[in-house]
């Protein structure tokens, strides 16, 4: 190394060095910590104390844990497909040259930038089972016991899931971008061959997208195990009736800021952690063989 | 009520020339305790801080608090000056650890007379057992179409699941914690009788049914004991000076709890706020005199009175002789001076209740039997109480 590049290797580390600061002292350096409290029984203003797998072995006789977790993975299992297919039909059509396409498109997306508090009390009172629109509508096709939603623990979840689903503008976005790249020539081809629409959206427009559906597959994930706000204020911080709502981060936030258990809500976070880093390589390694990355290698696509 | 704090501040800071008040208002809620938590582990707390009655024992034990024993006894504060469930929830292992500067009847029964009168109900004469509460309630509530649009009694909406059951329960004549034995005993039999009777309301009306009826409650004008949605409650004191604010007109009386068979006559315990010297408080000496002056003081407990509307903790405050003849908030004192109970002092007390909520729930719908849903609370807030106890212990072995 020549004085001239040592020189300018000192001076970028030392402009990139309140970036690296920040990322060891408040990234790295809470990571670490959590883990080590995840051994601990660690009540914020006492000192933490050792108690090696203490925290997890408790975790295990949890009742509760494991309500949170099966109530987080129901919601995920439902409002992420439910999410794409959403996404992926709003962008088709939000694809098609008409009068007034950016309008409708910023009309799709707006609810996804609401505030999720603004959003989680505009749909409480949607889902209001006496005198809410969503089941006056209901009634109005004829059913006459529409679900209580939030009344009951039943229909909790899929209040919650249809809430989310609500705010796929997200997702649209990527997916509508992805749609440009599709070259027309493919969809013209395909049409001299006899393809009928859905036939090309199947062949065609879907391979085309796999990335990217890939890409909001794992955001969702991630984004469904951390679910909190919406359930929070929906049940004014229960997760009722019955802890049908009560989902992994909100019984972690409990533990930590509740209870003041941190220890407790360290050793759940690191399972969290845990669980979505495996269901995202298995999301990964499952989705292989369906990948087409145009223009890249790898992948067997049409 | 922040405004009322204001008028105290400038009050106190009058008769105290040489201490400033730096008012700093948060919410009620976990967001404030973290922040709380937050600057004392910083070494940057505020001198004085509020805490509500039941989060003292813990508060003390995660070492949030200072004892303010030595500071009592030379002002010549006597546990005999306090409303005797008051002076209990702030004293925990041997130490005092906060004073009550208001203390918070729980409950008045209120009924709405206007909707007695039109149930055919007399309206000076409130159910005063508990067979007479329930015919009572059945005429309060209207169904149509199969929903329920007005209801007379909700048992487990009174402030929460938790403060519903502690309620009814020590009607009934339960106890849910042996301070002695350190024993948390959600599953004493009267305990589950009460929780049993309240099932009977969610199976007779169809618990969903009734939570759908909720979720159109509002607040302010909306209150649905304003609006006649649900005419029998218990409301906490506050509640006067908002029905004063929000609905004037409203024709409505207030008593004791009616009364079970084999349970406690006029039931009540107490709630309310209490103040603390924060851990680690820069000005010790100040910070102690606003605790006294707010908690003790003639005036200061009189203005206390005045200015929020809730009843100081101190029995012979000169603020009850104001207001024991007037219209509701003596009623509300006569519940106060009966008053026997406090929620449990115990450092995991939030956690029980947040059991004692997740049991009520469970039943309710229907999930668990009383006597399965309280014993699955107790079975796990007896465990986080040993867990903590261990702890204390091996503090002090080593």
């Amino acid at each position: 190394m020549t004085s001239s590049t040592r020189r300018t290797v000192r001076l970028g580390l030392l402009f990139c060095a309140p970036a690296i600061l920040g990322l060891l002292c408040l990234t790295l350096y809470p990571v670490l910590a959590s883990f080590y409290w995840s051994f601990c029984d660690y009540r914020v203003l006492l000192p933490p104390k050792f108690i090696g797998g203490g925290n997890y072995a408790h975790l295990i006789y949890d009742d509760i844990f494991w309500t949170s977790l099966w109530n987080t993975v129901y919601f995920a299992v439902f409002s992420i497909p439910l999410g794409i297919v959403a996404a992926f039909v709003l962008a088709l059509l939000l694809n098609q040259k008409v009068r007034g396409q950016a309008l409708y498109r910023t009309c799709f997306y707006v609810p996804s930038v609401v505030p999720l508090v603004a959003s989680s009390v505009l749909w409480i009172w949607l889902f209001n089972p006496q005198a809410g629109p969503i089941n006056d509508l209901l009634r109005h096709l004829g059913i006459a016991n529409p679900p209580g939603w939030f009344s009951d623990p039943a229909w909790s979840k899929p209040a919650i899931i249809l809430w989310s689903v609500w705010g796929v503008g997200g997702a649209m976005i990527i997916f509508l971008a992805g749609l440009q790249d599709v070259p027309q020539e493919l969809y013209e081809a395909a049409e001299v061959d006899g393809a009928r629409a859905w036939q090309r959206v199947i062949h065609v427009t879907l391979p085309f997208l796999s990335p990217h559906i890939l890409f909001v597959v794992i955001m969702g994930l991630i984004g469904s195990f951390q679910f909190f706000t919406p359930a929070y204020v929906m049940t004014g911080g229960h997760g009722g009736p019955v802890d049908s709502t009560l989902f992994y981060s909100f019984y972690l936030f409990l533990a930590g800021f509740a209870d003041f258990k941190m220890g407790y809500a360290c050793a759940m976070a690191w399972i969290l952690l845990l669980i979505v880093l495996g269901a995202t390589l298995l999301v990964f390694k499952s989705s292989a063989r369906h990948l087409y990355y145009a223009g890249g290698e790898g992948g067997d696509g049409p | 009520m922040a405004e009322g704090f204001q008028k105290l501040v400038a009050a106190f800071e009058k008769e105290h020339p040489k201490i400033r008040v730096n008012l700093v208002f948060a919410a009620n809620d976990l967001a404030t305790n973290q922040k709380y938590f937050s600057a004392v582990a910083a070494g940057t707390p505020p001198d004085v801080i509020f805490v509500d009655g039941p989060q003292v024992a813990s508060w003390a034990e995660w070492g949030a608090l200072e004892p303010l024993t030595k500071r009592v006894q030379a002002a010549g504060i006597r546990e005999q000056d306090y409303f005797p469930p008051c002076w209990r929830q702030n004293s925990y292992q041997g130490n005092v650890w906060a004073m009550t500067f208001c203390a918070d009847p729980n409950f008045g029964f209120v009924w709405n007379k206007e909707a007695f009168r039109k149930a055919g109900l007399d309206p000076d004469r409130p159910p005063k057992t508990m067979a007479e509460l329930d015919a009572c309630a059945e005429k309060l509530t209207r169904v149509e179409d199969g929903e329920i649009t007005a209801i007379g009694l909700i048992p487990w909406a009174q402030y929460g699941g938790a403060n519903s059951m502690y309620t009814w329960g020590w009607a009934f004549g339960g106890e849910f914690f042996d301070a002695a034995r350190k024993r948390v005993t959600a599953t004493d039999p009267k305990v589950v009788k009460a929780l049993d009777w309240m099932c009977s309301y969610a199976k007779k009306y169809d618990v969903t049914k009734i939570a759908s009826l909720q979720q159109g409650f509002g607040a302010a004008e909306q209150n649905p004991f304003y609006t006649g949605k649900v005419s029998l409650m218990c409301l906490h004191i506050g509640g006067i000076a908002e029905i004063e604010r929000y609905a004037p007109n409203l024709d409505y009386g207030v008593g004791f709890l009616p009364a079970s068979p084999g349970g406690e006559a006029q039931s009540s315990w107490v709630g309310g706020w209490c103040i603390g010297l924060a851990r680690g408080a820069r000005h010790q000496q100040a910070g102690w005199e606003f605790i006294r002056w707010l908690s003790h003081d003639d005036e200061g407990t009189t203005l206390v009175g005045r200015e929020t509307g809730l009843f100081p903790g101190r029995q012979d405050s000169p603020y009850f002789d104001e207001i024991k003849d007037k219209p509701h908030y003596g009623d509300y004192l006569r519940i106060l001076q009966a008053c026997k109970h406090q929620r449990p002092v115990m450092p995991v007390q939030a956690f029980y209740m947040r059991q004692l909520q997740r049991a009520v729930d469970n039943a309710i719908y229907g999930k668990k039997t009383p006597q399965q849903a309280l014993q699955d609370a107790e079975q796990k807030t007896q465990a986080e109480l040993d867990m903590v106890r261990a702890g204390q212990r091996a503090e002090a072995g080593s």
